[in-house]
């Protein structure tokens, strides 16, 4: 069942093109990476997919629901929630305000105040923040930071959830929490789409992956076909072998 | 963020109530007339942190205020109507001129919107003045006195007017209105992507914002009994309306209270000491607050007065 | 069609276009170098006019030629300007920079009044009166001369910043400030320089100003409105929409003077309606952006 179909998505800034003719599918439950050296255009597809750009030729599908052209609250509306490469917390709101401003404008039909607080204290919870529901963001680590990230785009409860670089700078342990996170996001019916540098989480936690170079797409696949397709080798090779994050063992 | 009554604040707050009530039989004319100004201006200046609070910075409240002015002055002068539905007559038309205005100009960064409000307030200005058969041009406009003349009346109005503007207040910041309002303000487009249609609160902030300067300037134009365009449109209100708020703490409550009395106090002192001019404090003070307390008096309380009684600050 | 009606407000439209170039040129390289948008640009202009107005009063000086004079004295005052309270403010948030200008630009707008009384002041010259004859148009001796001293003002700052050190450093550091960091380039004191450059162009401005139209506190602040208005016309800190802004705005003046009935006191207010028609077709202004 395909719940996102991008066709052709193109998006040019001045005369370069950032996205270039990206076709995709994402069936529901899946969890696909988007992976690709830096500069290849994956957050850009995050932007458009979720409104903040919109594209100059191409088509996204949200359940056969087109979202070109919708505002990002819209798209929010319909059902995709996304975190933020750089961590973007509102701040001089809790960790806890934070989360109920998702729930309270991010959900359709809108719920009470009540029943925000409730699920974002639960939704904290989840994601691990839950001692630390009043605490303000910028007397938090970065790992919590990006907890704060996702317990917000959670709380919108999107039927699609756009990850954008939550493992890096996480320490191994803070690493496994977060795979650990990302399972159960999935198994309570969320279908994820990730932008991963860290190949070990890659490769352990997807379905498929989807590889990006220059703004197009150059291999599409499950992990073990895509890491010996020679085009993606080439790629990487290109760029410094010190982009792939590697933890450390 | 969420706000809940105490029993020593409640308990405050009825004592404050019952002193602002009885207050006119205690003091003279003179005091009376400048606690009826200084009310006008907490009101336009509670009425600008309104829209403030959703990041937008309006220079044009004049425009509001003199829209509500006008409609009062001219629908007494021509039909007669009371002051007081004159004074709601001016609300609501400047409510409607704001929701018009803002869904044309909200959507535009912050800087590009403030610049439009203070053309807005000068075309207001132009407009009355090319137009005197049916605004009275230059010439200005003349109500008779409000309530006869009888200033207890004129306090316990504005006074009331005062309480809405505090109540509206209350409710905004205990409703989902405040979560909007600060996340659009703290960082629009991730508000936006989170659900928030953030030109719809917008205009909503300032469609608010325009209801109470609307309203004041109508109960303006009947308490001074005369109003010229150069003044009800003038800059001069439009600043006065921004710097209280912005001394005294933005997006609080007490922050415009506190920023008008201060102010006002040095207005009124300013004004028999020099006859034009009096308004080179504000720019002093809006200088001074943006290089010295951006917070205000009250994030400058906050931050030096309440550690040293240890009580911490969190933000 | 009264053709010498319509080359008559084709005339005086590109008269006062130049004066309008000239005013907005400075707050156009505030914007394009710096990013901040100066509210109180108008006041160095009124500053400017009141300088040329005393100088011709007190001492003689014809205001065509205390006009140096008035732009070296605001070179100075604008460099104490930026050193006090811009540079703290470089790295703030907008509504920051705009409170901050916008209450200097409420600061020298009373204390002119203090200073100088509300009443509006005119510099008459010798000359005022005089005008040629161009074909089927008037065209005022004094308006000419300004029209021909803001055209040599523009020139004059555009080869300053092609080829001069100080203007080519301007110019790189509006187009990316860390690259021109990198290559050794003094930003903060480029920053310094542009804004002085900047408040002299105001102050000769000013003189200009004092010739065509009356000095008083106030001037200032209407000069902002279509200096704004300029600004959103032409794309903002760019030069040469800075200049296509003028024109539209002064042709637009003179025409609805001339064609309007009672069109001069309307076209006061030609510089909001034209803002707000530009911000709603095309938010980044027509001539497109250089700088958001």
């Amino acid at each position: 069942m395909t719940l996102l179909r991008v066709e052709n998505l193109t998006k040019r800034f001045g005369g370069l093109a950032a996205v270039h003719h990206v076709s995709f599918g994402i069936d529901r439950g899946e969890i696909v990476s988007l992976i690709g050296p830096n500069g290849a255009g994956k957050t850009t597809i995050f932007n458009l997919i979720s409104g903040v750009y919109s594209p100059d030729a191409g088509q996204i599908l949200l359940e056969n629901e087109s979202l070109v052209g919708r505002r990002p609250f819209e798209v929010c509306q319909k059902g995709v929630g996304r975190t933020f490469q750089i961590m973007q917390p509102f701040p001089h709101m809790t960790v806890l305000e934070n989360v109920v401003v998702s729930a309270l404008f991010g959900r359709v039909p809108k719920i009470s105040m009540t029943q925000a607080r409730k699920e974002a204290s639960e939704l904290c919870r989840l994601v691990g923040l839950g001692e630390k529901q009043g605490a303000f963001p910028r007397n938090l680590t970065v790992a919590d930071q990006k907890r704060i990230e996702i317990a917000r785009a959670l709380a919108v409860r999107p039927k699609l959830l756009l990850l954008d670089e939550v493992m890096s700078g996480l320490t191994p342990t803070e690493t496994v929490e977060a795979i650990g996170l990302v399972r159960r996001i999935r198994q309570s019916g969320v279908t994820i789409l990730l932008i991963e540098h860290v190949m070990k989480v890659v490769m352990g936690i997807s379905d498929r992956i989807i590889v990006l170079h220059h703004g197009e797409k150059i291999a599409e696949g499950p992990a073990a076909e895509v890491t010996n397709d020679p085009r993606v080798i080439e790629a990487y090779l290109g760029e410094h072998i010190e982009d792939l994050e590697e933890p450390p063992c | 963020m969420s706000r809940s009554l105490s029993w020593k604040k409640g308990l405050g707050l009825v004592a404050l109530a019952l002193i602002l009530i009885s207050y006119p039989k205690l003091v003279d004319s003179y005091f009376l007339h400048l606690s009826v100004a200084t009310l006008l201006a907490m009101i336009m200046a509670c009425s600008w942190d309104i829209l403030a609070r959703t990041g937008q910075v309006s220079v044009g409240q004049a425009g509001l205020f003199g829209i509500g002015a006008y409609t009062a002055a001219l629908l007494y002068q021509k039909v007669h109507l009371h002051p007081i539905l004159g004074m709601l007559a001016g609300a609501l038309l400047a409510l409607m001129v704001a929701i018009g205005l803002g869904y044309l100009t909200l959507r535009l960064r912050g800087i590009y919107f403030s610049i439009t409000t203070i053309a807005f307030a000068e075309a207001l200005s132009v407009i009355w003045l090319m137009t005197p058969s049916i605004t009275g041009g230059a010439m200005g406009v003349s109500t008779p006195p409000l309530f006869g003349g009888n200033r207890e009346h004129a306090y316990y109005l504005i006074l009331t007017l005062f309480g809405l503007v505090l109540l509206a207040l209350w409710l905004i910041e205990s409703s989902r209105l405040n979560f909007a309002f600060t996340a659009i303000r703290e960082n629009e487009e991730v508000a936006n992507v989170m659900g928030i249609n953030p030109t719809r609160y917008k205009v909503l902030a300032f469609a608010i914002s325009a209801f109470f300067a609307g309203f004041a300037g109508g109960f303006y134009s009947h308490y001074n009994t005369y109003i010229i365009p150069y003044e009800v449109f003038g800059l001069g209100i439009s600043i006065a309306c921004l710097v209280m708020p912005i001394f005294g703490g933005l997006y609080t409550i007490l922050g415009p209270i506190i920023g008008t009395i201060l102010i006002k106090a040095i207005e009124e002192y300013l004004r028999v000491t020099i006859s034009y001019g009096h308004q080179i404090a504000y720019g002093l003070i809006l200088v001074m607050v943006v290089l010295f307390m951006p917070e205000g008096l009250i994030g400058l309380y906050k931050r030096r007065i309440l550690p040293l009684w240890g009580r911490g600050t969190e933000s | 069609m009264d053709w010498p009606s319509f080359f008559q407000s084709i005339a005086n439209g590109v008269l006062i276009a130049g004066l309008y170039a000239a005013v907005t040129l400075g707050l156009t390289l505030v914007l394009g170098v710096m990013g901040i948008v100066n509210f109180a640009h108008g006041e160095l202009v009124m500053l400017g006019a009141y300088n040329t107005f005393w100088f011709y009063t007190l001492l003689g000086l014809d205001p065509l030629v205390s006009l140096s004079l008035s732009g070296l004295l605001l070179f100075f005052i604008g460099i104490g300007i930026y050193r006090f309270t811009i540079r703290p403010i470089l790295k703030d948030p907008p509504l920051n920079q705009l409170l901050l200008t916008l209450g200097l630009s409420i600061f020298f707008q009373n204390l002119a009044m203090i200073l100088w009384k509300t009443d509006s002041r005119s510099v008459i010259t010798s000359y005022s009166g005089m005008s040629l004859h161009l074909g089927m148009v008037h065209i005022g001796l004094t308006r000419l001369i300004t029209f021909l001293l803001a055209v040599t003002l523009t020139i004059l700052l555009v080869l300053f910043l092609y080829k001069a050190r100080p203007g080519r450093a301007m110019r790189a550091v509006s187009e990316n400030n860390t690259a021109s960091w990198l290559i050794g380039i003094n930003v903060q004191r480029t920053y310094l320089l542009a804004f002085g450059v900047a408040s002299a162009i105001a102050g000769a401005s000013g003189a200009l100003v004092s010739t065509v139209m009356y000095t008083f506190p106030m001037v200032g602040f209407k000069l902002s409105l279509k200096a704004f208005c300029i600004l959103v016309l032409g794309g903002l800190g760019n030069i040469p929409g800075a200049l296509f802004g003028s024109l539209i705005l002064g042709l637009t003046e003179s025409f609805v003077g001339t064609y309007v009935p009672e069109g001069s006191g309307w076209a006061e207010g030609i510089s909001f309606i034209l803002l707000i028609i530009i911000l709603l077709i095309k938010p980044t202004g027509l001539a497109g952006t250089r700088r958001e």
